[in-house]
C-alpha cells in the first residue's frame, strides 16, 4: 500500500506540475471568472451623459409631438422609474444584494449606473422645405453641446395615413452620427415608432391607450402543480441546462484524467522506466498507483468546476434547483465511472509505445463517452423513456445517464439509482480487473501493438 | 554454501518460440556471476523471471529464500537492460523517488544520492533534468538508482553496453567492491572476454538451454589449452622442424609469432618443452582457451550434424542491442 501510494503521489504531482494541467485545468476557469468580473464591471462604469439634438422632417405634423414627449428627459426619468419597479418584483435577493454591493446606493442608482444617465435631447423640427442633404451635412459637424447634431428623423409623408388604394402606410427614415450611443439610437426608433403608431391610431379615429391596452399581453409564468402545492416555475431554461451541467462536469473530470493516466502510462512505457519500477513495485501496484493518483487529479478537477458552478448559483439564487443529495451521488458516480475509464485507459497506454498508436484503441472508449454528450437532450426531456433506463444501467454510460435523469424533472426512483451504482462499480471491477492484466502483459512488450484479439488473450491467460 | 538464486525446471515459450527451456540454476550467496549467451539466447527472459516481471510456464524459481522476487523487491538491485529514465524529472528526484519506492530511508538518501553521485564523475548534476545528461550519464543514474538501497542481490542485464572504457572500467571496479561488501551479482552479457575478466563463476545459455555452469578455475581445469603461441629467437629459423614432434597439429603464422595446435589429450608440459628444444624461442606461450571458444566448442559439440562453426562464432560475437 505504501508503495502504491508513494506512486500516486509522484503521479499527481508529475500530472498537476504540467504546463498543459495548470492552463487548461486550472487557468481557464481563472479567465473565464476574471472576464466574466471584467466585463460586468465595465458594464458598472457610468456612461457619460449624452446631449444633443435629434433633428425630425415631419411631413405629416402628426408625430413630432409624440417623439418630442417620448424623448423629454421627464419621460425618459418615469419609464426607467417603472422599468425599476418590474426589475425589484422579480430580481432574486441576492442579485439585489450584489448589485448594491457593487457601489451603488440604490436599486435607481445601480440602473443609472447600468443605462447611463438619462440623456439630454432637444428636438428640433424641420421645416418641410428643409435641404435634406445640408441637414445630413450637421449629422458630421464637429461641436460639442445641446446643438450637436445626433440624429436626423425623416417621417414619409404616408407614415400616419396610407395613400388611396394601397393598405401598406409609408415608415420613416433614420440618419444618425458615425459614433452614437447604441442606447440613445433605440430610444429615438422607439420614440418614432410608438409616436406613429398613436398617430395612426389618432387618425383612425382610436384612442391611443386603449390601442395600447389592446395590444398588450404579458408573458407570464408558468405554475408547477406538484404533490407538494403549486408553485412558480423559476429559471426554466437554467433548469433545463443542469443535467448537462452535471453530465459535463463528470465528462471533464473523467475524460482530463483518463487522458493523463494513459500519456503518463505510455511516457513510462516508451522510455523504459516501466521495468524499473516494476522492480521496485508489482504491476497490480503500479497500476493502483497511477490509476489513484489520477483519481485525485480528476477530483480537484472535478471540485474545481463544481465550486465554480455552485458559486454561480449561489450568486443567482438558483441553488435551490439543485437537491443536496445530487452532490453525494455525483462523487458516486464519479468513482465508478472515473475508475472504469482509467483502468481501460491503463490498459490503452500499456499496449501502445507512442500516443499515435493509441488513437484507434482509444476510438472504442472514446464513442461510449460521447453517448450520453449525442443523447443528454432526449434523456433529459424523456427522462423515463425506456432508452434513458437502459442506458443508465449499462456502464461505463450509466453514471452519466443516470445524471442526467436525476437532475431532469422528473428523477427516477431511489432503487434504480442505486442499481445503477451497484452495476457501475461492478463494471468498474471489472474493467480494473481485466485492465491489470493487459497492463502486465502490455507494459513489457514493444513493437507492433497488439490487436483486441490478442488483449482478450492476454486477459485469459495472464 | 547457501545459494541466492535457484532455479528449477524453469520453462517460458512465447506463442511458438522457446525462449527458455528447463532451466536449473543456482547462484551461491556472494558469487560474481555472469549469464553469458548470444543475443536472443533467453538471458533477458531468464532475469525477468527471476525478478518477477514475467513469469514461468513451468518450474520454479526461489530467490533470497523466497518464492517470488515480489516478496523480496526492496532487498534486489536490478538494472534492466532497458534502461529508462524519467524524462522531465531532475536527477535527484528521479533518485529520491526510486530509493523510496525501495524503501530507502530519506535521511540515509539525503547523504547517499550526493556521495554516489561524486563516486560517478556526476558532481552537480542532481538538479539537472534527466534528459539534459548525455547517454552515458543516464546510465550512470541509472546505476546509482539500482545500488542505491544496497541490495543483497544485484541483477545488472548487459551492464557494459554503452560504456566507454574509463566508464566500464570503473563499472568493473564497482562490481567487485560491491562482491566484496559480501552482495551476490548476476549479470548478463553477450562480451564473454567481460565475464572472463571479472566473474568467478559463469553460466552460459544458448537458445534457451544451458550449455555451461561452472565456476571460471573449473573451467580452465576442464577446458584444456590446445595451442601455445611461440616467437622463434632467430627470424629465420626452419619452423617445419616442428612437423616432426608428434604433440603438434598445425603451425599458423600470426605476423612474427606462431601458433602451435595441439593434438587433444596432449601433455602440455612435454609438448612445451619439446618445442622448446626443437627451435630456440624468443617467446613461448601457453594460449587459453577464451569462454566464446568454449562456448562454441560446446555448442559446436551439440549442435546438429554439419553446424557451421563461423555461424555459431559469429552468434556468440554477437552484435550488440536486441533481446535475449
Amino acid at each position: 500500500m505504501k508503495k502504491t501510494l508513494q506512486v500516486a503521489s509522484r503521479e499527481i504531482l508529475a500530472t498537476i506540475t504540467t504546463k498543459g494541467f495548470i492552463i487548461g485545468v486550472l487557468i481557464t476557469p481563472v479567465i473565464i471568472i476574471a472576464s466574466v468580473l471584467i466585463v460586468s464591471k465595465a458594464h458598472l462604469e457610468s456612461t457619460p451623459r449624452v446631449v444633443g439634438e435629434v433633428a425630425i422632417l415631419d411631413p405629416t405634423s402628426e408625430v413630432v409631438e409624440g417623439v418630442a414627449k417620448f424623448l423629454s428627459p421627464a419621460a425618459f426619468a418615469l419609464r426607467r422609474a417603472q422599468d425599476m419597479e418590474l426589475v425589484e418584483k422579480n430580481l432574486p435577493a441576492s442579485v439585489r444584494t450584489l448589485t448594491l454591493q457593487s457601489g451603488a446606493q440604490t436599486l435607481p442608482d445601480a440602473a443609472k449606473k447600468l443605462l447611463g444617465e438619462v440623456p439630454e435631447l432637444h428636438l428640433r423640427k424641420l421645416a418641410e422645405t428643409a435641404d435634406l442633404k445640408e441637414e445630413k451635412q450637421a449629422l458630421l459637424a464637429k461641436q460639442e453641446g445641446p446643438s450637436r447634431r445626433l440624429a436626423l428623423v425623416v417621417i414619409h409623408p404616408d407614415a400616419v395615413r396610407h395613400t388611396a388604394g394601397t393598405p401598406e402606410f409609408g415608415a420613416y427614415d433614420l440618419y444618425v452620427r458615425e459614433k452614437l450611443d447604441t442606447q440613445v439610437e433605440a430610444e429615438i426608433k422607439t420614440a418614432v415608432r410608438e409616436s406613429i403608431l398613436a398617430a395612426r391610431a389618432k387618425a383612425s379615429g382610436m384612442d391611443p391607450k386603449q390601442m395600447e391596452y389592446l395590444t398588450d399581453v404579458p408573458w407570464v409564468q408558468s405554475t408547477r402543480v406538484t404533490q407538494q402545492g403549486e408553485q412558480k416555475a423559476q429559471h426554466e431554461v437554467v433548469a433545463a441546462l443542469i443535467p448537462f451541467a452535471f453530465m459535463f462536469l463528470i465528462f471533464i473530470s473523467v475524460m482530463t484524467s483518463s487522458q493523463y493516466l494513459m500519456t503518463t502510462t505510455i511516457e513510462e512505457k516508451s522510455s523504459r522506466i516501466a521495468e524499473v519500477l516494476l522492480s521496485a513495485v508489482s504491476p497490480m501496484e503500479l497500476m493502483a498507483g497511477k490509476i489513484l493518483g489520477q483519481f485525485v487529479v480528476g477530483l480537484m478537477v472535478l471540485l474545481v468546476y463544481l465550486g465554480l458552478g455552485l458559486v454561480a448559483m449561489m450568486s443567482f439564487a438558483m441553488l435551490g434547483l439543485i437537491d443536496g443529495w445530487i452532490i453525494f451521488f455525483l462523487f458516486i458516480f464519479y468513482l465508478s465511472s472515473f475508475f472504469t475509464y482509467a483502468a481501460l485507459m491503463a490498459a490503452v497506454g500499456a499496449c501502445v509505445n507512442e500516443i499515435r498508436e493509441a488513437q484507434s484503441l482509444i476510438m472504442p472508449v472514446m464513442l461510449t463517452l460521447m453517448v450520453p454528450m449525442f443523447l443528454w437532450m432526449p434523456i433529459s426531456r424523456d427522462p423515463g423513456s425506456t432508452m434513458a433506463l437502459a442506458l443508465s444501467m449499462i456502464p461505463p454510460v450509466n453514471s452519466f445517464v443516470m445524471l442526467i435523469r436525476m437532475t431532469s424533472n422528473t428523477p427516477p426512483p431511489l432503487w434504480q439509482v442505486w442499481t445503477s451504482i451497484v452495476l457501475g462499480l461492478g463494471g468498474a471491477y471489472a474493467a480494473v480487473w481485466s485492465s491489470a492484466k493487459i497492463f502486465r502483459v502490455g507494459l513489457l512488450l514493444h513493437g507492433k501493438p497488439p490487436d483486441f484479439r490478442t488483449m482478450l488473450r492476454w486477459i485469459r491467460m495472464a | 554454501m547457501q545459494s541466492a538464486v535457484v532455479l528449477k525446471g524453469v520453462t517460458k515459450t512465447f506463442g511458438d518460440k522457446h525462449a527458455v527451456e528447463a532451466l536449473d540454476l543456482e547462484i551461491p550467496q556472494g558469487s560474481l556471476c555472469g549469464f553469458i549467451g548470444p543475443n536472443g539466447a533467453g538471458k533477458t527472459t531468464t532475469i525477468r523471471m527471476i525478478m518477477s516481471i514475467l513469469f514461468p510456464d513451468q518450474g520454479e524459481i526461489t530467490v533470497l529464500d523466497h518464492s517470488s522476487a515480489l516478496e523480496a523487491k526492496d532487498r534486489i538491485g536490478y538494472l534492466p537492460e532497458e534502461r529508462g529514465l524519467y524524462r522531465k524529472m531532475k536527477v535527484g528526484a528521479f533518485l529520491r523517488y526510486l530509493g523510496r519506492l525501495k524503501g530507502v530511508a530519506s535521511a540515509r538518501m539525503k547523504s547517499q544520492i550526493p556521495n554516489w553521485l561524486a563516486r560517478l564523475d556526476l558532481e552537480g548534476v542532481e538538479g539537472k533534468r534527466c534528459e539534459d545528461l548525455s547517454k552515458g550519464m543516464q546510465q550512470k543514474v541509472q546505476l546509482i538508482a539500482t545500488l542505491l538501497s544496497e541490495p543483497e542481490l544485484l541483477i545488472l542485464d548487459e551492464p557494459f553496453t554503452g560504456l566507454d572504457p574509463v566508464s566500464t572500467r570503473s563499472l568493473r571496479a564497482l562490481l567487485v567492491e560491491e562482491q566484496q561488501r559480501g552482495t551476490t551479482i548476476l549479470f548478463s552479457t553477450h562480451m564473454m572476454a567481460e565475464a572472463e575478466l571479472l566473474c568467478d563463476r559463469v553460466v552460459m545459455i544458448h537458445q534457451g538451454r544451458k550449455v555451461l555452469d561452472q565456476s571460471i578455475a573449473g573451467i580452465r581445469a576442464q577446458y584444456d589449452p590446445r595451442s601455445v603461441l611461440f616467437e622463434p629467437l632467430d627470424p629465420s629459423a626452419d619452423m617445419a622442424r616442428f612437423q616432426a614432434l608428434p604433440s603438434i597439429s598445425r603451425i599458423e603464422r600470426h605476423n612474427d609469432a606462431y601458433e602451435l595446435r595441439l593434438h587433444e589429450g596432449a601433455d602440455l608440459a612435454r609438448a612445451m618443452r619439446d618445442i622448446a628444444a626443437t627451435v630456440a624461442p624468443a617467446m613461448l606461450q601457453v594460449e587459453r582457451p577464451s569462454l566464446e571458444d568454449i562456448f562454441v566448442q560446446i555448442v559446436t559439440a551439440g549442435a546438429r550434424e554439419g553446424a557451421d562453426e563461423a555461424e555459431i562464432r559469429g552468434q556468440a560475437a554477437g552484435a550488440n542491442g536486441g533481446r535475449s
